[in-house]
């Protein structure tokens, strides 16, 4: 079939991001993704909008992508992004000679910082150390990953773009050295199927160099493996790094209502490996105390891991050993395979960051632009992301749910969020909270079962935040299912649905088992092991 | 360890159970109230991202407690709750000026206690006047119908007694202080009976009404200030006594306030006077009274965790008949059931207890009802008609120093 000029691979952040751009440019584009939207690293990182200054010494060409961007996104897309500020502390154990170098390689990437006196410092942060000796300020934010992914889906199909989920890219086909199409496979049918198109987008992040391996061209992404723990609460009202050269889990980020503090690096084999370990966890504890000192006593819900795809130009760089991840360029490299490998047709995208996925975006859509002959300019830099949720909505929203953080909820539905309101005022006991934790309404939680999109528990979760807070899904697990009952043809059997997403859970709960989280996990046990006679298989 | 510190330990501690909102009785007659899980701790975690949600609701909290009683993982559910009313309050939250001076006014119990007393007379009629009530309903908010209780002549301490080597301090609280002090001076007697010189030093309210009407950190600067006045007598080691279940609990958390380790031993009257009991230090030189009555626990009782010593002593006497009525929340919570907007929920609340008590009255099971909390009296009175008193009345009229319990109205204190 051919339905468009442009197929892109890949939906996380920097996929959606060329969709958008594209289809506001009026060049049709389809994205495919093997999972659901954000279901690879896009959903799984630290959800820090950088300012650059981290990168302000080491890498100083991502320290102003990054300053920039940030600036960029703050008004584009306000509402998937809080504007939290961030520190950077310096401790007993940092070097005063890196401050000095930092300080000034932040002047020079135009990265506005201020210091503050430590006193007032641990007056604004009461849980930090109150043994920083040095405070800076700087313009970090938090960035919602889902959301901002699905506001960028949600654009784009306004632009006409389209995306197929739970569509696998198996094979690129090639006519004289020239790439004619994808070779598909719906996972959800098993039907195979060949898309035909002009231009081939590569976007899949740490699965970069099977797309292309599939017709021999290889590309040097390293998987570099990165290790977050999630605590129950927000323990701090801003991003607080640690102010040295980089290194493993110095940063803590507030997001949402949770706190997340990371991360590790560990080269792997494959983007799958993403299983988070009791030895990574345990490091993290061992470095975060020194900005945390009462990290023991803190409830961790759960770890998790993504796969940071870097790409490495040099090929020669023999070995691999931890350090490098660090000091492989986290800026991003727009390969085309036309001038580098003498086939058309296809653009790959690698590295780079979350902060820097619109940058990335409009790069690669320029060039597919020029190919394709398009003289239409970018409009992504300035244009909102999110439609303008009218005045008379909110009101009804906080009239409808008193006690819900409502905004939230209007932010995810966007468009949707009138139908969801009508279906509470009509059935009220839908107001209520089905997940208490995330606090996410019945009615929204059944208008996410019932999209055409959505084809697992998980995607539900991803979604709405359903099951991300306390209880990991204890309590909204079991009430979400006779909500994909009326549906059930488009899910697993719902006892197949139940243990998978418990499953997950536990994936990221088991390493953190002790204190409150495993009486949390025992009641949790108790009920589906004992009352509801869930078992492994 | 640190109050930050602290406050995210016991928000960790919550495991998401809802043990709290299946006891909570508004939730119970509410549909529309959230409960103290979703209103406390859920809510927590997105007031910490600086979104106040639920104000307007959580204000139908009475605050009687029986969720932290119930929370397996000990977390502070009222706190957190009214320190969100307050935090609220400060960014103008939902309420309306009307309600915000009533709130104002009831959280001060001792200034409208200190105000009434002047005249008790001119306030008990002017209290009793169906046109000022209804002023008073559509100025502030204050229901027409609900039973607000008579004023009296300023509660003060009995002659000076000659010096016991026995001592214990009394904390009467602002309802006996302003609306019942006989009830004080029976308590006094009863100690003194048993052995000990009664000290009353100039206390302040004990910050319940605070609280409950959302001024946490008023009512902590209150306690710290009756701290102050314990200070001496603390140091000596003497204990203090209170016969107010909400007194008796506030005190109970005292310690916690003080800047140092505090060495209060803070005791419910009837639980001091059963550990008398254990040590066969307690008096009984009982008449036979021929009594039955039903007893309420009243639910700050319950929320200290020291179950029914009145019960217990009671029935110690020959001829007491005690059955615990064991039927929930009388609904009043101090002021909240007098607020318009509460007083059908408090109502309904209590309801259960208030079926119970006539039906009780009606079997002749029992003559008439004991509780400790001067609240809970007023409610039963106002729901059941049935008249309710403390139980020091019992212990009053088995010494012999009262006769008129069993037989009609008790002169303690009036229904307007
Ligand atoms: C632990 C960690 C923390 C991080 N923290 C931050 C941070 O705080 N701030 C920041 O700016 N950046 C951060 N990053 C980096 C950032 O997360 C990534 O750079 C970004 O998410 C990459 O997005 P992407 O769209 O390129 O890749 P992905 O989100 O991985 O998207 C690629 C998608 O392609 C799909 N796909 C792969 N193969 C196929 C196929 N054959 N057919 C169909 N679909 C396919 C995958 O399923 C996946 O969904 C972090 C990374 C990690 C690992
Ligand atoms: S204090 Fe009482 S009314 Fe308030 S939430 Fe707790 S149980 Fe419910
Ligand atoms: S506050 Fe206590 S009772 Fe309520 S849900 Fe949490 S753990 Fe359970």
């Amino acid at each position: 079939m051919k339905e468009s000029k442009v197929v892109i691979i890949g939906g996380g952040a920097t996929g959606v991001g060329i969709l958008r751009d594209l289809s506001m440019r009026g060049i049709s584009a389809l994205l495919l993704e093997q999972g659901d939207l954000a279901h690879g690293t896009s959903s799984r990182f630290h959800g820090l909008l950088h300012s650059g200054a981290r990168y302000a010494v080491k890498d100083p060409g991502s320290a102003a992508e990054c300053i920039d961007e940030n600036l960029i996104l703050k008004q584009i897309a306000p509402h998937c992004i809080s504007d939290t500020g961030g520190w950077f502390v310096q401790t007993r154990d940092d070097s005063p000679e890196y401050v000095e170098q930092w300080t000034k390689a932040c002047a020079n990437a135009h990265i506005p910082i201020s210091e503050i006196s430590p006193s007032e410092a641990c007056r604004k942060e009461p849980l930090m150390s109150k043994d920083v000796l040095r405070v800076f300020e700087v313009p970090d934010a938090t960035v919602d990953g889902f959301k901002i992914v699905w506001a960028n889906a949600k654009s784009a199909k306004r632009y006409g773009g389209q995306f197929k989920t739970y569509h696998q890219a198996k094979r690129l086909i090639m006519e004289n050295n020239r790439v004619v199409g994808v070779s598909t496979k719906n996972l959800l049918t098993g039907e195979e199927f060949m898309v035909s198109c002009d231009i081939v987008v590569n976007a899949s992040g740490a699965w970069a160099s099977h797309v292309t391996g599939s017709i021999g061209i290889p590309l040097d992404v390293i998987c570099d493996k990165g290790t977050l723990l999630a605590f129950n609460q927000r323990l701090f009202q801003r991003v607080i790094n640690r102010l040295r050269p980089s290194g493993d889990g110095d940063i803590f980020v507030p997001h949402e209502t949770i706190t997340i503090l990371g991360t590790t690096s560990e080269f792997v084999d494959s983007p799958e490996e993403n299983d988070p370990q009791e030895e990574e966890v345990n490091k993290l504890l061992e470095i975060g105390r020194h900005v945390l000192p009462g990290i023991m006593k803190n409830r961790v819900i759960r770890a998790f891991s993504g796969i940071r795809p870097l790409h490495r130009e040099d090929h020669d760089v023999p070995g691999v050993n931890k350090e490098e991840g660090r000091n492989v360029s986290r800026s991003f490299a727009l390969i085309d395979h036309e001038l580098q490998d003498g086939i058309q047709g296809l653009i790959s995208i690698v590295g780079g960051k979350f902060t820097t996925y619109r940058l990335m975006a409009e790069k690669v859509s320029d060039r597919v632009a020029e190919k394709l002959g398009s003289m239409t300019p970018c409009r992504t830099a300035t244009e909102d992301l999110l439609p303008v949720i009218p005045e008379h909505l909110h009101k009804k929203a906080a009239q409808l749910l008193p006690y819900a953080p409502v905004e939230k909820m209007l932010e995810r539905l966007q468009e949707d969020a009138e139908s969801v309101l009508t279906e509470i005022q009509r059935d009220p006991r839908k107001g209520q909270m089905l997940c208490e934790c995330e606090m996410v309404s019945a009615a929204e939680v059944e208008k996410a079962a019932s999209d055409e999109d959505t084809h697992h528990l998980a995607d539900i979760r991803r979604k709405t935040r359903l099951g991300m807070g306390t209880c990991q899904g204890a309590f909204c697990t079991y009430r979400a299912l006779p909500l994909l009952w009326d549906k059930k043809e488009k899910y697993d059997a719902l006892q197949d649905e139940l243990r998978n997403f418990l499953n997950q859970r536990w994936k990221g709960i088991r390493p953190v088992l002790w204190g409150q989280q495993l009486r949390e996990t025992e009641l949790t046990r108790a009920i589906y092991a004992s009352i509801l006679q869930v078992r492994e298989n | 360890m640190s109050f930050e510190q602290d406050k995210a330990e016991i928000l960790d501690a919550c495991i998401k159970c809802s043990a709290c909102t299946a006891m909570c009785p508004v939730a119970a007659v509410n549909p529309l109230f959230p409960g103290p899980k979703i209103l406390g701790p859920d809510a927590e975690r997105f007031r910490l991202e600086g979104l106040q949600i639920g104000t307007t609701l959580s204000y139908y909290c009475s605050k009687c407690k029986t969720c932290e009683i119930t929370c397996p993982s000990g977390v502070k559910i009222t706190e957190m709750i009214t320190r969100a009313q307050e935090d609220a309050k400060m960014s103008e939250g939902g309420k309306t000026l009307q309600f915000s001076i009533r709130d104002y006014l009831f959280g001060r119990a001792e200034y409208l206690g200190k105000l009434a007393t002047v005249l008790p007379g001119l306030t008990n009629v002017l209290l009793k006047a169906p046109l000022f009530r209804q002023i008073l309903e559509q100025t502030l908010g204050i229901c027409s119908e609900a039973p607000l209780p008579a004023y009296h002549t300023k509660f003060e301490t009995a002659e000076k007694d000659r010096k016991s080597k026995k001592q214990v301090v009394y904390f009467p609280g602002c309802f006996v202080t302003y609306n019942d002090p006989l009830t004080g001076q029976a308590i006094v007697k009863v100690l003194k009976h048993n052995g000990y010189e009664v000290i009353v030093p100039p206390f302040h309210c004990c910050g319940t009404p605070l609280e409950g009407n959302g001024y946490l950190r008023e009512a902590q600067e209150t306690a710290k200030k009756n701290l102050a006045l314990m200070e001496p007598y603390m140091r000596a080691g003497i204990p203090l006594i209170t016969g107010c279940t909400s007194c008796g609990l506030a005190l109970r958390e005292y310690p916690g306030l003080a800047e140092s380790a505090s060495e209060l031993q803070a005791y419910d009257l009837f639980e001091f006077l059963w550990e008398l009991q254990e040590r066969n230090e307690f008096r009984k030189d009982f008449k036979d009274i021929q009594v039955s009555l039903g007893y309420h626990s009243s639910c700050h009782l319950k929320a200290q965790g020291i179950g029914t010593p009145s019960v217990r002593l009671l029935r110690l006497i020959p001829g007491v008949q005690v059955t615990d009525l064991d039927q929930g929340c009388c609904g009043l919570s101090g002021s909240y059931g007098f607020k318009k907007e509460k007083y059908h929920t408090a109502m309904q609340i209590g309801k259960p207890l208030f079926n119970r008590v006539r039906q009780g009255a009606a079997n002749s099971e029992f003559q008439s009802v004991i509780t400790e909390c001067g609240g809970c009296q007023v409610q039963i009175r106002h729901g059941s008609g049935i008249e309710t008193v403390h139980p020091v009345w019992v212990l009053m009229q088995a010494y012999g120093f009262f006769q008129l319990l069993s037989s009609g109205r008790h002169a303690s204190s009036e229904l307007v």
